[in-house]
């Protein structure tokens, strides 16, 4: 398959790649198949939507930002990031976890019942 | 809109597997208990939102994309921790 995105231009993947969402993240409900994107030469992921390539979500592994997040089994937790080009304005969204099965090529968004975790979280320090 | 009045213990189906149960009424506070199954997502809605508010402006932050990270450090959660 080949899809147009707005970040790499066209780029072409195996069906089996596809990450599936049911339903899509909060707010794209109707989104459900995606690709997780990793470029090599920093920190974050995109995961691009497939129904509508010029939609992506910028991701950050929480793993690098806290060791004891919420888990769930055999998912990876990631935060939806809001990318600014002033740095110590970045901010990744903790408390509405995106969890990622890139074995099973499942995920799904969850909102955690805690206040320990903000939405606009800054990813950065100087 | 429909609206229903329900006294405390009754409840309220919507479809055949979602039940909502009023529990407790106090001063301006209702206490609901929902019954759904597993892949029902049910959320707060002013913080479902904001969520949704966040997400968007993320899928459209793509291009915002500062180019050098290189010299900056992750915030850790524990960082916090250690101030407080």
């Amino acid at each position: 398959m080949k899809i147009k995105t707005q970040l790499f231009g066209e780029i072409e993947f195996k069906e089996d790649l596809i990450i599936k969402f049911v339903p899509g993240p909060i707010g794209f409900e109707q989104l459900n198949k995606f690709l997780l994107i990793k470029a090599d030469d920093d920190i974050f992921y995109w995961l691009n939507s497939i129904e509508k390539p010029e939609i992506a979500f910028p991701l950050v592994g929480i793993r690098i930002i806290d060791d004891a997040f919420p888990e769930e089994r055999n998912f990876e937790p990631f935060g939806i990031v809001t990318l600014n080009s002033d740095v110590l304005k970045i901010t990744v969204n903790l408390k509405a976890p995106v969890y990622i099965n890139q074995i099973s090529k499942t995920g799904f968004q969850k909102i955690l019942d805690t206040d320990k975790y903000p939405i606009r979280y800054n990813l950065f320090k100087e | 809109m429909l609206i229903l009045t329900r006294k405390i213990e009754e409840e309220i189906k919507i479809g055949s597997d979602v039940t909502i149960k009023v529990l407790s009424i106090s001063e301006g506070q209702v206490k609901l208990g929902i019954s759904a199954p597993g892949n029902v997502a049910i959320f707060r809605s002013e913080i479902y939102e904001k969520v949704k508010m966040v997400t968007i402006e993320a899928s459209e932050s793509c291009t915002e994309k500062p180019k050098d990270l290189s010299k900056l450090k992750i915030r850790k959660i524990s960082d916090e921790d250690e101030r407080s």
